[in-house]
């Protein structure tokens, strides 16, 4: 009852905005190409789906998220994992990472476009440098925090580095790592469509940049939409899959005495 | 005359702060006969948890030795198990696995059947799939007390285990940790702050002054003694200790002024 309750208050405001609009494209006279109406969008995206293009555009961010999401998880967790285990490693990549991290993802782009063109190594770069950060920070953060308690067990039943790392550095820092994940691939989806949106010929931010030279706003909401929807499927996919990962997290409530 | 199990001669440490050698332990020396409960009292910072420490090969010291099993330590062995004041459980491990967890080179069932043994004998049947934080405090200690015996060290080193139990829970583990060594045999050595508690389980009673850490007297005490928490040999004994402290607390007056 009261989760219906819950619902019912979320969709409050969403309600109000689709109705908002029904009625401004109906008793407005808005130029379509500024605000389409509803049922507008809805045949674009039925057009998009028919042809395919919308499952072209989408493949194609997707394939470049993918190998840029692949390579900040790779690059960002060793390096995070090194600097949370060694203090020398966070000295030395310390100060250069924090500098890095203050310019804005979207102010790489006119460099990265000069160096790689507006190829696929271009987007994929963007990806990276957006995604490596909340990858490597959470990381180092997870491994930094491990308390020197369980070190010390670790140290006491003699497991070696690797061991050590294996059984008490990673799992600890796992909860951790994950939220920098999820970050990541947050950001990897908007890095790819900015990308794509300043330079690009194919892919769901490139058709959005298209439409809207031909002044096609119901592509443009169709494209917006799906973007809004595949992040949150995304977002909500990583936490089911993190659920699963680290099975102890959860399991606080309801002590045994004694 | 029982095995010697353990010998500390003139033990010193330091520790560096700021630049300055502080001593933390100064002059110990301590002989442990095998099967032998020993407990340790002090005040906190007196540097009996370094002690510990350096007994179980976590801590090294600049002079003196420390010989366990007729050998000088250098490095944690499987022959010294040790628990802590927190129960430094894994939470990421079930309660089976982070018993198992200073089992080596064991095939998988004298492995489990090691595990299942030691469960057993802390009492613990049952919470093998759990999780640590779904225990109490007491019942993780009993897991910690289990994985600290669990590769059967001759030695077990118990770090104010107690400590952070509420008093009822406390009385209950004390009973269970005389009954464990009763079973298992194993020599033990444990810091407290908590006075019944050393003279209840301690056959001897060490004493330690603070600052440098210095072993101020051994008391023995009989089992019949220890047995009868309300007696007026008890009573005795803790009056003994507590004069002890208070003997030294003045003398830290006089230093401060």
């Amino acid at each position: 009852m009261r989760k219906l309750k819950d619902i019912g208050i979320q969709l409050i405001i969403p309600i109000i905005i689709v109705l908002a609009w029904h009625f401004t494209t109906t008793y407005t006279d808005t130029p379509s190409s500024i605000l389409p109406s509803i049922s507008k969008v809805k045949k674009a995206f039925g057009g998009m789906v028919q042809t395919g293009q919308l499952q072209e555009d989408l493949r194609v961010s997707f394939t470049r998220v993918t190998k840029g999401y692949a390579y900040s998880i790779l690059f960002g967790g060793i390096l995070g994992i090194l600097m949370g285990m060694f203090p020398v490693v966070k000295k030395l990549f310390g100060l250069i990472t924090t500098v890095i991290r203050q310019i804005p993802m979207i102010a790489w782009i006119p460099l990265v476009i000069l160096w790689c063109g507006i190829g696929e190594e271009s987007k994929i770069v963007i990806i990276v440098i957006a995604a490596f950060f909340p990858i490597m920070i959470n990381t180092l953060n997870g491994v930094e925090s491990t308390p020197t308690g369980y070190i010390e067990v670790a140290r006491l039943y003699k497991l070696g580095k690797i061991k050590t790392f294996a059984k008490v550095y990673l799992p600890h820092a796992l909860p951790q790592m994950l939220v920098g994940l999820k970050l990541g691939l947050g950001v990897s989806w908007m890095a790819v469509v900015a990308s794509e949106l300043i330079a690009a010929t194919a892919g769901i931010g490139y058709r959005m940049s298209d439409a809207r030279s031909l002044m096609r706003s119901d592509i443009v909401i169709v494209c917006m939409l799906v973007i809004g929807l595949v992040g949150i499927i995304m977002d909500k996919g990583l936490s089911l899959l993190f659920k699963a990962l680290t099975p102890w997290e959860r399991r606080s409530g309801g002590k045994a005495n004694g | 005359m029982a095995k010697e199990i353990l010998q500390i001669k003139n033990l010193d440490k330091r520790f560096i702060v700021n630049k300055q050698e502080v001593p933390i332990l100064k002059g110990i020396n301590l002989t442990v006969e095998e099967g032998e409960f020993i407990t340790i009292v002090g005040h906190s910072g007196c540097g009996k948890s370094t002690l510990l420490k350096i007994i179980a090969g976590l801590v090294d010291y600049e002079e003196g030795e420390v010989i366990r099993n007729g050998k000088k330590v250098v490095q944690p062995g499987t022959d010294c198990g040790m628990v802590f004041q927190e129960h430094r459980l894994l939470p990421w491990l079930k309660i089976r696995d982070n018993v198992g967890f200073g089992i080596k080179n064991l095939d998988k069932r004298e492995r489990e059947k090691l595990i299942e043994k030691h469960i057993e004998l802390v009492g613990l049947e049952g919470f093998e799939k759990a999780y640590p934080s779904q225990l109490s405090g007491g019942m993780s200690q009993r897991a910690a007390i289990a994985r600290g015996l669990v590769a059967n060290p001759s030695i077990l080193l118990l770090d104010e285990p107690f400590g952070a139990l509420d008093a009822l829970t406390r009385i209950q583990m004390q009973k269970e940790i005389l009954r464990i060594q009763k079973e298992e045999k194993t020599t033990m050595i444990m810091v407290t702050h908590d006075i019944d508690e050393a003279i209840y389980l301690g056959r001897r009673v060490i004493v330690m002054s603070a600052r440098p850490g210095e072993i101020k007297s051994i008391l023995t005490i009989e089992s019949s003694v220890a047995k009868n928490r309300g007696g007026a040999e008890f009573s005795y004994y803790k009056k003994k200790i507590l004069d002890h402290f208070f003997e030294e607390s003045e003398e830290a007056i006089e230093y401060t002024i």
